[in-house]
């Protein structure tokens, strides 16, 4: 029996050495292959177990605060709670968007809409499921992290604008970069930052943004935080303090509330606006979340064009104001002397055509200083004549007109200066010469900015000097001399304190105690054949009015410009406003409380 | 042929108690590197389980220890006495597997451990080695060059029965363990090629029957993840990613103990089980990994080493089936962690936490050197 064991037992260990290569053979394959998924891709799987753990988290940096000129603080920051979710990560995306629509209190299908839209440039980034959770809500999100990890909380600081309206068109707003700004060589923006639109957002948008940083930070599988590495701080975005004034520019706004038009209040010496006021206007804290499509629309199709900063964006004619320029212009030239006299019988005829005064019965005979008072057509028709287009415009070049002011406000409008040359470059005709004589009185192809004529008050101010205006405080940069005869501009700074003090045209911006000058304007719309009341027309026929003034108590001086669009006379529709301007801005100096 | 229930061929007698002096003559590197290996594994579980809610090394240490003892029984008792009781084993380990799927706990997709209050045992780990000894004891007794479609339909019912039972709890991985075992051992036994063929072909038609009747949808999503990876980034591909990306972040001299991120960071799943391998790869790189493979190598090897000089029939299909089954879990698991072959619940012997499995292993380890020790004793 025992050898006929041996025998079977070798036939048994016949096949062994075959099973040990078999195995042998399998372990050099496990082993090649961990050879290659550790040695050869070794470095590719490094680099993906250090993604694994490591995300790079961005440290928003706090947008720059912006405050008036007495430290009143006009934007903040607020934190916002925004729901975003990973589809990846979601087990049952249906379970996921139904739990959120239970803590949202809005249907899941609602929700499902907004999750599978297509997000073409980055399938698995994490999508916006609502905005501007309460914090009981993101409470509720938080406490459900662990069944529910595919949601993320994202906080983010909205901007507030804490006057809304009032200061819209100056601050401006944010909204999200756009690909073409992507896409811009050099651009500081990455995808989803908020970057100012508009006004003071816009132009100061770099140093108000700061610059982000960055937390590297090490995760574990489910996202959780387990410690902070590598940390780039952000570098907050720097405070802007403005010229505006809150006070002046609130008043400025208030008493926009039914009317169209603009306000710009200047300090003629440093060039600073201490209110920029458009009207109508636009709540920007509407723009701190994605706006809907049909309140998009809204805003657009508002009456008026809301958007529009009508103090910088918009041009006008500037009617009557524009004959301080000619008044400078003739003086300057020696065209006109201030003694020289006209007689207005309520038209004249000049180059074949009959031009009319705006005062029916005429102002008789008038000098300079009482044609200006009086706002005489006639007087300022004579002037226009003697001084021909290309003098006129020189010298409304020479205060500022036709070109921007420079402004720190991105948008603003250059105006127009109208010449020969003009005329054939741009209407392909000659200039006819009948148009100087109503470029005289400031109607014609004029066009000008409410804030351009705040610009040239501040030269008359200022005796020939010219200011930039700007709404931040800091460094300056004017202009300088605006080459015009200090004496000519003296003579007609003096004639507008009669326009104001002597119960004429701008009796109605008088504030005692103080030293007040103004020029009324009414620019005509619709050019009429007969004298007619303009406030008998329909709205969009009604002349503009215009009241462009200076005040000063021997100290301090103030410009006040303000317009309104189809307002009728200046007399009546602007100068109030900036009666009450001065009123307010000299209330510490004069000690007396506004009516 | 004789029935299996029969008598068998006394193939050595009680009496005949080998002399200690043989102890000397056996080969002791095999529990040297079982020791080793557990030691590794215990490094290496402490290090994957510093984010787990329970450190799993002091119960690992006491399975290593309780698995210690399990050598010893096992290295003490004559194999032939425990071959002869093989089918009262066997039996009794039917009736568990039967016990399990009725009252077991469920862990994982698989209503694998009979739990007997703070203890849980798996009864597929009793069943693999009291197969492995029926079927020694059959095979043996066959005592045949050749063997005959009969034999290998007998074997492959033994077999067969506790792997189907295994199967249905479902634990996969645990039933497919059975074949390499009848595999091995009848190869070993003579079993014809062109039966061998056809058995293959047997098992690709039950595999195709299993895939669209038994399989659940679960092992189902396995499978196809492991076909496409991409297609499931955080189900059981996210698994094979992450242990991909885990081994592959060792390179060439690893991240360090206790530095590997995968493992430290949770992202690397079942990292105290089934994927631990996964940990030393990242913790200890390439060198760590195919050092650990060179002693599963040299555990095998020396293993089939005894199996080629044991003194019978009984010897040498006992060590060939136990082998058998702890090669394919190393081969499998190794190659599973590295992304070979789909995931499937097989753990890797002596580094996996578990105290079922360990157990086993250690038992196994004692038989194979029983069978060495006992290479001498005269009859």
């Amino acid at each position: 029996m025992a050898t006929h064991v041996r025998e079977h037992r070798d036939n048994l260990v016949q096949r062994l050495p075959l099973l040990q290569l078999v195995f042998v053979a399998a372990v050099v394959l496990i082993g090649g292959s961990y050879w290659f998924v550790q040695v050869v891709h070794g470095d590719y799987y490094r680099e993906l177990a250090e993604n694994n753990r490591l995300r790079n988290l961005p440290i928003k940096a706090p947008r720059g605060l912006i405050f008036d000129r007495h430290h009143r603080r006009l934007v903040e920051n607020t934190p916002s709670y925004n729901l975003l979710i990973d589809r990846a990560r979601a087990a049952d995306l249906a379970a996921s968007l139904e739990f959120a629509g239970g803590v949202l209190e809005r249907p899941a299908a609602e929700l499902a809409e907004l999750v599978e839209r297509p997000a073409p440039s980055a399938p698995f980034q994490p999508v916006l499921v609502a905005e501007d959770l309460n914090l009981a809500q993101v409470a509720r999100f938080s406490a459900a992290a662990l069944e529910h990890p595919e949601f993320e909380i994202d906080v983010r600081h909205l901007r507030l604008y804490r006057h809304g309206p009032f200061t819209a068109h100056t601050l401006g707003y944010l909204g999200e970069v756009t690909e073409a700004e992507l896409a811009r060589p050099g651009s500081p923006y990455v995808a989803g930052d908020l970057v100012g639109r508009r006004g003071i957002e816009q132009r100061y948008d770099l140093t108000l943004r700061g610059e982000d940083g960055e937390q590297v930070v090490t995760v574990d599988s489910r996202g959780r935080l387990r410690e902070q590495s590598g940390r780039r701080p952000a570098r907050p975005g720097q405070r802007l303090d403005l010229t505006l004034d809150l006070e002046l520019q609130q008043e400025a706004a208030v008493y926009f509330d039914r009317r169209v038009g603009a306000t710009v209040v200047l300090d003629p010496d440093s060039g600073e606006l201490l209110a920029v006021v458009s009207a109508p206007s636009y709540n920007p804290n509407l723009f701190a979340r994605r706006l809907a499509r049909d309140e998009w629309r809204e805003l657009l199709d508002a009456p008026h064009d809301p958007l529009q900063n009508r103090a910088l964006q918009n041009t006008y004619p500037p009617g009557s104001i524009f004959k301080i320029v000619v008044a400078v212009a003739a003086l300057s030239e020696g065209v006109a002397r201030p003694s020289d006299t006209a007689f207005c019988s309520g038209a004249t005829t000049i180059y074949n055509r009959r031009f009319r005064c705006w005062r029916r019965g005429g102002h008789g005979r008038v000098n300079l200083r009482e044609a200006i008072k009086e706002s005489c057509d006639v007087y300022f028709y004579q002037l226009g004549q003697r001084l021909g287009i290309a003098r006129i415009a020189e010298y409304a070049r020479r205060f500022g007109l036709g070109a921007p002011t420079g402004v720190d406000i991105a948008g603003e409008k250059a105006g127009l200066v109208p010449d020969p040359d003009w005329s054939l470059r741009v209407r392909g005709e000659r200039w006819y010469s009948g148009e100087t004589i109503s470029v005289a009185i400031g109607q014609g192809p004029l066009l000008v900015t409410p804030l351009q004529v705040a610009s040239l008050m501040a030269t008359v101010v200022n005796g020939g000097r010219r200011v930039t205006p700007r709404l931040v405080r800091g460094e300056r940069n004017d202009p300088g001399a605006a080459d015009l005869d200090p004496a000519a501009v003296a003579v007609v700074r003096e004639a507008l304190i009669a326009v104001v003090a002597e119960r004429a045209t701008g009796a109605a911006a008088q504030v005692d105690g103080l030293t007040v000058g103004g020029k009324t304007g009414t620019a005509q719309v619709v050019r009429q054949k007969t004298w007619v009341d303009s406030a008998t027309l329909p709205y969009e026929q009604r002349d503009h009015a215009w009241f462009a003034s200076f005040a000063s108590d021997g100290r301090s001086r103030l410009v006040v410009v303000v317009f309104v669009e189809h307002g009728g006379k200046g007399s009546a529709a602007a100068a109030p406003l900036a009666k009450k301007l001065y009123e307010t801005y000299y209330r510490p100096a004069t000690g007396r409380q506004p009516a | 042929m004789r029935p299996i229930t029969g008598p068998l061929p006394v193939v050595s007698l009680p009496e005949d108690r080998p002399r200690l002096r043989y102890l000397a003559k056996v080969r002791w590197l095999l529990l040297a590197v079982a020791v080793a290996l557990s030691a590794i594994g215990l490094a290496t579980i402490h290090s994957a389980s510093s984010e787990l809610p329970v450190d799993y090394l002091p119960r690992q240490a006491v399975w290593v220890a309780i698995g210690l003892v399990a050598f010893l029984v096992a290295f003490a008792i004559d194999y032939h006495k425990l071959v002869k009781f093989s089918l009262a084993f066997y039996l009794g380990s039917l009736v568990l597997l039967v016990a399990v799927l009725l009252f077991g706990q469920e862990v994982g997709g698989a209503r694998s451990w009979l739990g007997f209050g703070r203890w849980r045992l798996q009864p597929s780990e009793l069943a693999k080695v009291a197969t492995v000894l029926l079927l020694a004891r059959y095979l043996a007794a066959v005592n045949r060059r050749v063997l005959g479609l009969k034999q290998v339909g007998v074997a492959s019912l033994i077999a067969g029965a506790p792997m189907v039972l295994v199967a249905l709890s479902p634990d996969l991985g645990s039933a497919a363990m059975f074949v390499p075992m009848l595999g091995g051992m009848l190869l070993l036994a003579g079993v014809r090629w062109r039966v061998l063929v056809a058995g293959l072909l047997i098992a690709v038609v039950v595999g195709f029957v299993s895939w669209n009747v038994v399989l659940l949808d679960y092992q189902k999503d396995r499978v196809r993840t492991f076909l496409s990876p991409g297609s499931d980034p955080l189900g059981a591909g996210y698994q094979l990613r992450q242990s991909k990306i885990a081994v592959g972040s060792g390179q060439i001299t690893g991240r360090g103990y206790g530095q590997g991120t995968q493992s430290q960071l949770r992202f690397l799943p079942a990292r105290h089980t089934d994927f631990v391998f996964a940990v030393l790869a990242e913790e200890w790189g390439f060198l760590g990994a195919v050092a650990t493979l060179g002693l599963f190598s040299a555990y095998v090897l020396s293993g089939a080493r005894v199996a080629a000089r044991a003194r019978d029939r009984t010897g040498i299909l006992l060590v060939v089936g136990l082998l058998s089954v702890f090669t394919v879990h190393v081969l499998y698991n190794t190659a599973m962690v590295v992304g070979l072959v789909p995931i499937t619940g097989i753990p890797l012997p002596f580094l996996s936490y578990g105290g079922s499995f360990t157990l086993a292993n250690f038992f196994a380890t004692g038989l194979i050197l029983g069978v060495d020790f006992r290479r001498y004793v005269n009859r």
